[in-house]
């Protein structure tokens, strides 16, 4: 049959491609990982913080040196219009625990650095903001979307998850049950 | 004033006026491209942050209106379209470029289509080379005397033995 190595190299080449496909998949998979559930360690990151929105911390922070503390980490974006919504209550509820031992860190996602400042001005936020540069933050923690706030305890394992625009008495809710454990 | 100089002053005044034509015609078509053009082309090498597989360029969001507008000014800030692309890069990873760079992960990708394609190449080869050797004419055989040939010997074998 002449056609048949005419068949076996198309099927090799398929192979090839298919093989290449699969590859850069796994890579992927292995790069985004699992998404961190309740009651596992939270994946340690590095933020760097914009100028104005350090609260006292270093320019760059990492979130196993907040040991100790009970850490609010919300993903938010300026051009996230569910995250206005968000804004006030975030802030306001960080003020009223920061001398707690309550860190609040916001992350900004995908967004570039003029409108996220005029963002945090807008809604007077005071509590550390960074950017998470390319996304690694977000990967580690597969988020869905912004807002997202993940609620970690003292011992570094996460306590809670909302992916929501949050109220006061949700955000403070959580926290005090933290807080007392 | 006689008509010969009239004319003359007629011709100085038009080929005035058109010398005059072509070199604005030539400013306007040696211009830089406007910021917004070069905005353009930049942001068609992007994709939109939010929406899988669109253009940044073409998209109409409010993240991708941001990115533009960061984009502009930027280029208005002075920098080139290259420190631009590698500014984004930088801040979002390389999967904002509507190109991936040809390293890292993304290798296989490139590879995987060349591979496939010397495979493809190797198989139809083969093919070729088969066909040749099947369709080529066949080797004239090399005479064999007669007390070589078997059917010779056996031949004369039987006339001896009926004998």
């Amino acid at each position: 049959m002449k056609s048949k190595p005419l068949i076996i190299a198309g099927a090799l080449a398929a192979i090839v491609v298919i093989a290449g496909v699969f590859v850069i998949a796994l890579n992927l998979v292995a790069q985004q990982g699992a998404r961190p559930a309740v009651g596992s360690p939270a994946p340690d990151f590095t933020l760097k913080l914009y100028p104005g929105y350090r609260a006292g911390l270093p320019e760059e922070i990492r979130l196993s040196d907040l040991r100790g503390n009970v850490v609010v980490m919300n993903f938010w974006a300026s051009w996230c219009v569910e995250c206005y919504k968000e804004a006030d209550a975030l802030e306001a509820v960080y003020r009223k625990y920061k001398d707690r031992g309550v860190i609040f860190l916001g992350i900004d996602y995908l967004d570039t650095e003029a409108p996220a400042l005029a963002y945090l001005q807008q809604y007077n936020i005071t509590y550390p903001n960074g950017i998470d540069l390319q996304q690694q933050i977000a990967r580690a923690y597969r988020i869905t979307g912004v807002p997202e706030t993940f609620f970690i305890d003292r011992d570094g394992i996460v306590r809670d998850v909302v992916i929501a625009p949050l109220t006061e008495a949700q955000l403070s809710a959580r926290i005090d049950k933290m807080l007392a454990d | 004033m006689t008509f010969a100089k009239t004319l003359r002053a007629f011709i100085c005044a038009l080929l005035g006026v058109l010398l005059l034509g072509r070199s604005t015609a030539n400013v306007v078509y040696a211009q830089v491209p406007a910021p917004d053009e070069e905005t353009y082309r930049i942001a068609k090498q992007l994709n939109c942050p939010t929406c899988a597989g669109r253009n940044l360029a073409d998209c109409p969001t409010e993240t991708c209106a941001q990115w533009k507008a960061e984009i502009k000014a930027q280029l208005d800030q002075g920098k080139s379209a290259q420190e631009v692309l590698d500014y984004f890069q930088a801040r979002f990873g390389p999967t904002v470029l509507q190109e991936p760079p040809k390293s890292g992960t993304t290798a296989p990708l490139w590879a995987a289509p060349i591979g496939a394609a010397i495979v493809f190449l190797i198989g139809a080869g083969l093919v070729m080379w088969r066909t040749s050797q099947r369709n080529a004419p066949a080797a004239p055989s090399t005479p064999q005397s007669e007390g070589e040939d078997p059917f010779v010997a056996a031949l004369e074998r039987e006339v001896r033995q009926s004998e």
